[in-house]
């Protein structure tokens, strides 16, 4: 039990829609909120309809098809002034390739007030996996973010087997863990390319991009799939995992954590790569609590959270994993963060990879008893805390709710990019490697 | 008896503008169109001027015993000149654009307009300190007849009043310096180097550069304010006009004063290309349809001096070349600066009657709708100012950067030296400048989205700004004949025949060409709209020859939405807030924020509602606040000592006076 049925003010909360799950908590309107106390050690759900509004918590529930915005810290419209107006940035323009918007409330120069818009393109992805089988539904969820596939998919999967009470061999566990933290180093060698590129680093952007596609081929090469879709169902493609085909995995990603490590050391040297994030995007340590940020956005601001390690589960119960932490919050600690965690990754394959589970009974589900019922489950993206809430009958998705790490950090994001310059958006904005695709579902 | 044409002409013409001054009082269109007649009059008898020689007016014995009038030699015809353009087109303007039931703006102004041609024709001091004073009274007089007249507009007349003054006190110690060296007040006897021609330059300096808003006199209050404070169509006449009067007032100084130390043409220049950078960074955040073109005048003020400048410490140098050019260069940024501002003026005076408003952030595309010729006069106007080619400013700043260009002939390592400086500050002040016209053409006309009822059209006004247009575009493209129409002028200023600046180019004919030094730089302003010309003529047989392509036409999107919505349209603050941030030093930014409360969203602190402004200083303030406390204090100190309310004390200072009346007649009989 990872969780309180009291509100931090000491009041009861509302009604559980489920009393098996201490993670869920439905307000009086039917949205949820999470947060994480993290100055307890541990997770609190806070009901959202502790506050007036409950609609506006910071992270919403995705659920089923409800309309749906990123929250801002306040409304732009709120600062006013002679001159001031909102400046509309993006969708689709140059530094935000994704069809979501931001409110820039600004005088010029200067951020006053940031808001970012999501919902352009909604597949409704979440809605329509209802009704669907869950390996159904997971073929569909891995879409919702091409980058984030594994993580999606193992969470969904999570709260599809929490609700249904279904067991799960061990040795598919460590299958979700290697693609999740392939996928891990992928998406921070990508952040860190995309950054330098905003910072005009074109021979690093260069050699960035290029290793992280090396991640991707990696991927491909093991799980049939560069961006794992579907590597995660038993029903998937074939999975290359025999001894020799893991001994040769480990060869390659010891030479790529070794020209990570070579490529790191040059953007470290390069003091107008530096001078550029340093200070750029500051999120204090209390706006993070407050606002619930996750992952390597929630770390770099002296936060140790990390859902592998504060709600663990197998493998990473059996493996050692060294937990990143720095404490200015800017985008230089952001990335040092990624940086750090590249390297756990590396070093957390390589424990999977030695430590693979071959026993028959590793490789056979135990028992379980089916039931119909909702389910939460949660992993640490490689953005951070992502959780899914599942209800399932009969094997298909009765309904569905998700906050994804960029909900959460959305924000974080707006907030810490207050009373910066408008140069230090695609800093900022590649930092946090945020994705509205997230948002949208 | 030979009848002097010309002479009559002058005199009429000086005269109509008082006679319009007393018609206003039955009509103001009397006195508009009697300006306008007096203007045309002058028009002609300056050119005549130029072209012939001097002319000699009325003529009548003043009340120092001396003889004095109206007369222009070939300098003065020139300001005159000038000046009758400017006001031509200020008075028809003025016919649509005054609608008050009362009088007094078509009074002040006609009476404004008379001053200023009574001073630039005086044929001797006396009746140029008369015109001098007058102007500033009538200018006074016409501020104050500003639209919904407030305390704003009382101040600003005042503190206009009081600058003004300020700069009749050091011209007349000017003038009476040079009568005590030179025993005459007619402008003809030169004043040889000694003290006594130092005090008459310092003086002049102080005197016609209050007038001209140079630093340290350029502060908000007084000529920004003052003159964006006025009706357009006196703003027009005390931008353009009335600092041509400072204008011509140093360049007279500086003919009548030989051989000048080095040290004059260095503070020349150097003030000049403060005054000019400052006026060009003040002017590109200023928000005020009227307030940025009145900086802006401080901006092309300071140029002029420079050029006078460079003129003075060619002189003193030998470097006889580069002082011919930089006084033609001088001479046209006079002209270029006074046409073209007359069409920003008036262009803000349409922006008014069709927007109500002279906040560039506040217009909306009521005056793009309005008239064609408001729309590409204004554009002719701020191209100029902002010294595109081939347009009337460009030439000028090219010749005052080619001039500048060539400090490293000064024989002087520190006059080398105040040259880069100088150089690099005119060169910083085009760049800026370009800045404040951008933003004034594009928050007026280019960039507004439509109406949304319709503009308010006032039949006249567009057709004038935009024969001001067309003024400065031929100033522009006929650059060098009009250098060759200026070489009278230039040598009254030198005192010896010079001939213009022009020669040839390549296969360029003859004299199309403006060359400085002997020769340093080369430029051709008719073989730029040639060239322009030909590549549009090469563009559009391309165009029209080719394979016709598919033509696909969209709505406008911005960001999902349709543009320009309420709120999202983006303002003429913002387009300059990079220079507030950057020159905050200079400019002394300060963000103001007020808070509104705190707010949460969900129990959670969300920040703070605030409304913000993001003010700019000028520091120079700070010395004329400490001018004014340290003036009320000695005020007050004596008017305790002198007037302390004892009826004693004023019967003696009668008995006192009464004594030394009767000794200074006793002496003198």
């Amino acid at each position: 039990m990872i969780g309180s049925s009291r509100t931090p003010s000491g009041r009861p909360g509302p009604t559980s829609a489920n009393p098996d799950l201490a993670l869920a908590y439905a307000a009086d309107d039917g949205s949820f909120a999470v947060y994480n106390d993290y100055s307890s050690g541990h997770e609190t759900i806070r009901p959202g309809s502790e506050a007036e509004g409950s609609r506006d918590v910071v992270a919403t529930w995705r659920r089923t098809s409800d309309a749906w915005r990123v929250r801002p810290a306040a409304p732009v419209e709120a600062v006013e002034g002679y001159g001031v107006f909102t400046f509309p940035y993006g969708p689709i323009s140059m530094g935000v390739p994704e069809s979501g918007r931001f409110d820039v409330r600004t005088y010029g120069e200067r951020i006053l007030a940031l808001s970012p818009v999501a919902g352009y393109k909604s597949r409704r992805i979440l809605s329509s996996v209802c009704g669907q089988t869950v390996s159904d539904a997971a073929l569909r969820i891995e879409r919702l973010a091409g980058n984030f596939s594994a993580a999606h998919v193992a969470a969904f999967l999570s709260a599809a087997e929490s609700a249904t009470g279904a067991s799960v061999a061990r040795g598919e566990l460590w299958v979700r863990a290697l693609a999740q933290e392939l996928q891990r180093i992928y998406n921070h060698i990508h952040v860190i390319a995309r950054v330098a590129e905003a910072a005009s680093q074109n021979v690093g952007t260069a050699q960035a991009h290029a290793l992280a596609e090396e991640m991707l081929r990696v991927q491909g090469s093991v799980f049939g799939h560069r961006w794992l879709f579907g590597a995660l169902l038993t029903s998937g493609p074939r999975r290359r995992l025999d001894p020799a085909e893991r001994r040769a995995l480990g060869g390659t990603l010891k030479r790529h954590a070794e020209a990570f490590e070579r490529l790191w050391e040059l953007f470290l040297g390069s003091r107008t790569f530096v001078d550029r994030i340093q200070s750029t995007c500051v999120v204090a340590p209390s706006v993070a609590r407050d606002w619930g940020a996750v992952g390597p956005t929630l770390r770099a601001c002296g936060i140790a959270w990390d859902d592998r390690l504060r709600v663990p589960t197998s493998p990473y119960t059996d493996l050692f994993l060294d937990l990143p932490q720095e404490s200015s919050g800017d985008a230089l600690a952001r990335l040092l963060v990624r940086a750090h965690e590249v390297r756990a990754s590396f070093l957390l394959i390589e424990q999977l990879l030695d430590r693979w589970p071959v026993t028959p009974e590793a490789l056979e589900a135990p028992p379980s008893s089916l039931a119909s019922s909702r389910g939460l489950g949660r992993v640490e993206s490689p953005s951070g805390d992502l959780v899914y809430d599942v209800t399932v009958s009969r094997d298909r998705v009765v309904s569905i709710g998700m906050r994804s790490a960029s909900q959460a950090n959305f924000p974080v994001f707006a907030l810490g990019l207050r009373d910066g310059v408008f140069t230090d958006f695609h800093f900022a904005w590649e930092s946090f490697g945020l994705v509205f695709a997230e948002v949208d579902g | 008896m030979t009848v002097n044409i010309a002479g009559v002409v002058l005199t009429a013409s000086v005269a109509a503008f008082f006679v319009g001054a007393l018609g206003s009082f039955i009509d103001r269109r009397i006195g508009y169109l009697a300006s306008s007649a007096g203007s045309v009059g002058l028009l002609a008898v300056a050119v005549t001027v130029i072209v012939g020689g001097s002319v000699t007016g009325a003529t009548w014995f003043g009340p120092l015993g001396a003889s004095e009038g109206l007369s222009l030699d070939a300098l003065s015809a020139f300001f005159v000149l000038v000046a009758s353009i400017v006001w031509t087109a200020t008075s028809l303007y003025s016919l649509a654009y005054d609608d008050r039931r009362s009088p007094l703006l078509a009074v002040t102004y006609s009476l404004a307009l008379g001053s200023i041609a009574l001073l630039m024709s005086a044929s001797d001091q006396v009746l140029f300190l008369i015109g001098w004073e007058t102007m500033t009274l009538a200018s006074y007089g016409m501020i104050l007849q500003a639209h919904g007249r407030g305390d704003r507009v009382y101040s600003a007349a005042f503190v206009f009043l009081a600058f003004g003054e300020a700069s009749t006190l050091f011209v007349f110690l000017a003038v009476a310096g040079f009568w005590v060296g030179t025993g005459t007040f007619t402008f003809g006897p030169h004043l040889g180097p000694g003290s006594l021609a130092t005090l008459v330059f310092v003086a002049g300096l102080i005197g016609f550069g209050l007038k001209m808003g140079i630093v340290p006199f350029h502060m908000s209050e007084w000529l920004p304010i003052a003159h964006s404070s006025a009706p357009s169509n006196a703003s027009a006449v005390l931008s353009a006009t009335l600092t041509l009067a400072g204008a011509y007032g140093l360049f007279r100084i500086v003919s009548l004063l030989s051989s000048p130390p080095l040290w004059w043409g260095a503070v020349m220049l150097g003030i000049g290309a403060i005054s000019a950078l400052l006026g060009a960074l003040f002017a590109s955040v200023s928000e005020h349809t009227k307030g940025l073109p009145a900086y802006s005048t401080i901006e092309n003020n300071g140029l002029i001096l420079v050029a006078l400048g460079v003129a003075l410490l060619a002189e003193s140098d030998g470097l006889t070349a580069l002082a011919v050019f930089a006084v033609f260069a001088a001479l046209y940024q006079a002209l270029a600066h006074a046409v073209a501002k007359t069409g920003l003026f008036l262009s803000a005076g349409y922006i008014e009657h069709t927007s109500h408003t002279f906040d560039l952030n506040s217009i909306d595309g009521s005056v793009k709708e309005g008239s064609p010729g408001e729309y590409a006069g204004t554009i002719a106007a701020v191209l100029s100012l902002a010294a595109s080619p081939p347009l009337a400013g460009f030439v000028s700043e090219w010749m005052i950067l080619e001039s500048l260009f060539q400090s490293y002939r000064f024989g002087q390592s520190w006059v080398q030296f105040v040259g880069l400086l100088s150089g690099a500050a005119v060169a910083l002040a085009a760049g800026l400048i370009l800045v404040a016209m951008v933003k004034f053409a594009g928050f007026s006309i280019l960039w507004k989205p439509h109406a949304s009822t319709p503009a308010k059209r006032t039949p006249g006004l567009g057709a004038v700004v935009a024969a001001v247009g067309t003024i400065v575009v031929a100033v522009g493209v006929l650059a060098p004949w009009v250098l060759r129409f200026l070489a009278p002028s230039a040598s009254a200023v030198l005192g010896a025949n010079v001939s213009a600046p022009v020669g040839s180019l390549l296969s360029v004919p003859a004299d199309w060409s403006i060359l400085s030094g002997s020769p340093f730089g080369i430029m051709s302003p008719p073989m730029i709209p040639i060239a322009l010309l030909v590549g549009a003529t090469v563009g559009a047989g391309y165009y029209l020859l080719g394979r016709p392509r598919p033509r696909r036409r969209v709505k406008l999107w911005m960001a999902g939405s349709p543009p320009g919505e309420p709120g999202q349209t983006y303002t003429s603050f913002a387009y300059s807030t990079g220079i507030r941030v950057m020159m905050s030093s200079v400019l002394g930014t300060r963000e103001v924020r007020e808070s509104q409360g705190p707010v949460a969203v969900a129990g959670v602190h969300a920040g703070e509602p605030y409304s913000v402004d993001l003010e700019v200083f000028d520091s120079f303030k700070l010395f004329y606040a400490a001018l004014v406390r340290i003036g009320n204090a000695i005020s007050d100190a004596l008017k305790a000592w002198i007037m302390p309310g004892r009826l004693g004390r004023y019967l003696a200072y009668v008995l006192v006076v009464v004594v030394a009346v009767v000794v200074y007649v006793a002496a003198a009989y």
